[in-house]
C-alpha cells in the first residue's frame, strides 16, 4: 500500500475556553484511508485529546457527518485521498450546531425540530388492522413514493450545511420537512394532511432557498430540497392561501399562457395587498423612464403557442 | 463564427431587460455568435414543481430539444436556470423510458430531445467553449485598483452532478476575474452563503436576511465590489450598502464596452470603476 504525505487541518473546539481554532496535524498514511480513519489514526498516534463522534464504519449509524474541504459529509464514506487540495484536507464540524468539543456539536436543537413535526406513524384505522394476525398491505408504487426517503440516517449533514439555517436559527431544517413528506406519503398514516402541513409550516417549507445544500449534502441521496418543493404543493393543494401558493399558481398561469413567467405582476398578485401594487407601479414608471415600450414589460406568447400549451396539457396527464 | 443557443429565461425579462443586452454584448466579445432559442419557456425556477414536477421535464426537455433543432449548444447566464435545465439533461440520459415517453409528445411540435447539446453557463462557456486563454485574448483594457470578491452563488456548484467546477474549492470565477485587472479578495465570510433570492416570494424576511451576509462579509475583507455570474444573485443582492456586479458586466467593460452599455449605471448601489 502507497503512503502519502499531507495536512489535516483540524477545527478544534475547546469548551473549557470557549475557544475555536484550527490546528495542522502532518500526517504520513496510508492513501486507502477514509476521513474517519484519518481522525483515529491522529487521535492514536498524535492527539488523544482529539474528540469526535463516530461508530458503525459503515455509513449507516449517521454519527461521524462533519464539514470536509467545506461540503457536509460522513467521514467514514469519504476516502481522505480524494479530498487532499495542495497538501492539505480541512476537517470541520458541522456548522449550523453548536459545538461540544472539537468536532462532536450539539444534536439536540435539531432533535427538539424532529420531534415538533410528529416524527411517527399514527395508523390510520382505514388502513391498518385492529388486530395482530393480519398484515397492513402497501403496495410497491404506494411505497415508492417515499421510499427513498425511509433511508434518512439522521445524520445531520444536511442540517449542518443548509442555508436557510442561516437566515433563521429557528427553521426546521431538510431531514425534519423529508420526515413530514414521508408520513403524508405514507398509506397507513392516520394523520390529517392539513395539519402535518401545519406542522411543516412554522419556520418551515417556505423559509427554504432552494439552495440544493441538503442533497448535495446527503450520504444516502435524499433530496430534501424537492420534497420541501412537494410539500408546498401539497400546502396548495389542501387550500392554503399565502404570498407562496399564489405565486406558485401565478406562475404556472403565465408560464401556460405565455412561456414565460410574468415578473411585472408577480409582486402584485403574490403579495396581495398595496406594497405589491406599489412595486408594479414603480417597475412601469422605471420602464418608461428607461424608454422601454409597453409590449417590452411583460412577457407576450411566443409563435405556436397552441402547440405549446397542448404540450403541457399532455405533459401533466400523460407522463 | 461558432455560434451558441441563447435561452431566454426571466431573467432577460420586465425589470432585467437589459440582461439580454449584457449577454449579448457579452457573446460579441467572445466572438461567438448568440442564436435566440426564441420559442423556449421558464426552466419552471423551482416553483412550477408546485404545480407538477413532470411539467418541469418537459419544458426543459422542449428547451433544449429547440436547441437542438438549430444545431446548437444552449447557454444561460443564470445560475439557476443552469442548474434545472442541467438537471433535467441528467434526468432524461439516464432514463431511456422518461425520454421515450417525453419525446412521444415533443413530436407533435415537430421536436425532439436528442442529447445531443450541452449545457452552458457563463463560468463554463468561458472555460470550455470559448478557452481561457482565448477569452484572456479578448480583453482590450484593465479594471485596476478594483478589489473584487467572488462571489458564485448556489447553483453551478450544487448539486455535485451539474457543477461546473470543484464543488468544494472552485477557481474558475477567479481565473475568469483576475485577467480583467482586478485584485481577487476570496475566502471572506459568508461567501457560500446563499443569496436567498428564491425566497423573495415565498418569506420575504428571509431572503433580507441572506442577501446582506455575503456583501458583509466582502466589505469586512476589503472589497469594494462583489462579483456574481448570476443575475438572480445580482438582483437579489443589490441595494444594500455594498455594491455587487455580474461577472458579465466586469469582462464587457474589460473587452471595450463602456459602464453604461454593460448596464453598470442601472445599479441600485452605485459602482465606481477606475478604467
Amino acid at each position: 500500500m502507497k503512503k502519502i504525505k499531507y495536512t489535516a487541518r483540524i477545527k478544534r473546539y475547546n469548551p473549557e475556553e470557549d475557544r475555536s481554532y484550527y490546528q495542522d496535524f502532518e500526517v504520513e498514511v496510508e492513501d486507502s484511508l477514509t476521513v474517519l480513519e484519518l481522525l483515529m489514526y491522529i487521535k492514536d498516534k498524535i492527539d488523544p485529546t482529539l474528540t469526535f463522534r463516530a461508530f458503525c464504519r459503515s455509513a449507516i449509524c449517521g454519527s461521524c457527518a462533519m464539514i470536509i474541504n467545506n461540503r457536509a459529509g460522513l467521514a467514514c464514506k469519504i476516502q481522505a485521498k480524494d479530498k487532499i487540495k495542495n497538501g492539505v484536507i480541512k476537517i470541520e464540524p458541522l456548522k449550523t450546531l453548536k459545538p461540544i468539543r472539537d468536532l462532536v456539536v450539539d444534536q439536540e436543537p435539531a432533535f427538539e425540530k424532529l420531534k415538533k413535526i410528529k416524527p411517527y406513524l399514527e395508523p390510520d384505522p382505514k388502513v391498518v388492522p385492529d388486530n395482530l394476525k393480519s398484515e397492513s398491505l402497501v403496495l410497491p408504487e404506494e411505497f415508492a413514493r417515499y421510499d427513498k426517503q425511509t433511508d434518512c440516517i439522521l445524520c445531520m449533514a444536511c442540517y449542518g450545511q443548509c442555508n436557510a439555517l442561516k437566515g433563521d436559527s429557528e427553521y426546521l431544517g431538510p431531514f425534519q420537512l423529508t420526515k413530514v413528506f414521508r408520513f403524508i406519503m405514507d398509506t397507513r398514516d392516520g394523520v390529517d394532511v392539513e395539519e402535518r402541513i401545519k406542522l411543516a409550516e412554522d419556520h418551515g417549507i417556505w423559509e427554504c432557498v432552494q439552495c440544493q445544500m441538503c442533497f448535495a449534502a446527503c450520504p444516502k441521496g435524499i433530496s430534501s430540497c424537492d420534497d420541501i418543493l412537494e410539500l408546498r404543493r401539497i400546502a396548495k393543494d389542501v387550500g392554503e392561501e399565502n404570498i407562496a401558493t399564489r405565486r406558485a399558481k401565478f406562475w404556472f398561469a403565465t408560464v401556460f399562457e405565455t412561456g414565460q413567467i410574468d415578473k411585472l405582476h408577480l409582486p402584485e398578485v403574490a403579495f396581495s395587498d398595496e406594497k405589491g401594487k406599489k412595486i408594479r407601479e414603480n417597475m412601469e414608471k422605471e420602464f418608461k423612464q428607461r424608454g422601454l415600450r409597453e409590449d417590452e414589460f411583460g412577457p407576450k406568447p411566443f409563435e405556436g403557442i397552441e402547440k405549446f400549451r397542448n404540450f403541457i396539457k399532455k405533459i401533466e396527464k400523460e407522463l | 463564427m461558432k455560434k451558441i443557443g441563447i435561452y431566454p429565461g426571466c431573467c432577460f425579462q420586465g425589470a432585467d431587460i437589459h440582461n439580454y443586452d449584457i449577454t449579448t454584448q457579452f457573446l460579441e466579445h467572445m466572438g461567438v455568435e448568440g442564436v435566440l432559442l426564441d420559442r423556449a419557456a421558464c426552466c419552471g425556477g423551482g416553483v412550477i414543481d408546485e404545480t407538477n414536477k413532470k411539467i418541469v421535464y418537459g419544458l426543459n426537455a422542449r428547451n433544449i430539444a429547440l436547441a437542438e433543432e438549430k444545431g446548437v449548444d444552449l447557454y444561460t447566464p443564470c445560475n439557476t436556470c443552469y442548474m434545472i435545465i442541467a438537471k433535467t439533461k441528467l434526468a432524461l440520459d439516464s432514463d431511456p423510458e422518461l425520454k421515450k415517453k417525453i419525446n412521444e409528445i415533443l413530436a407533435e411540435e415537430g421536436l425532439e430531445y436528442k442529447g445531443t447539446a450541452k449545457i452552458y453557463h457563463t463560468l463554463n462557456l468561458i472555460r470550455d467553449f470559448v478557452g481561457l486563454d482565448e477569452y484572456k485574448k479578448k480583453i482590450k483594457r484593465q479594471i485596476s485598483g478594483v478589489k473584487v470578491a467572488p462571489y458564485y452563488g448556489c447553483h453551478v456548484l450544487a448539486p455535485n452532478e451539474v457543477a461546473i467546477d470543484d464543488p468544494e474549492n472552485p477557481t474558475i470565477l477567479k481565473e475568469v476575474l483576475e485577467p480583467l485587472g482586478v485584485e481577487v479578495v476570496e475566502g471572506y465570510k459568508d461567501e457560500d452563503t446563499c443569496c436567498g433570492y428564491h425566497a423573495r416570494f415565498t418569506e420575504p424576511e428571509q431572503k433580507e436576511r441572506l442577501a446582506i451576509k455575503p456583501l458583509d462579509g466582502a466589505k469586512e475583507a476589503g472589497a469594494d465590489i462583489v462579483a456574481t455570474p448570476c443575475p438572480l444573485c445580482h438582483k437579489a443582492m443589490d441595494g444594500y450598502d455594498e455594491p455587487i456586479l455580474q461577472v458579465t458586466q466586469l469582462i464587457n467593460v474589460a473587452c471595450g464596452s463602456t459602464p453604461e452599455e454593460a448596464g453598470i449605471n442601472l445599479n441600485k448601489t452605485e459602482v465606481k470603476l477606475s478604467l
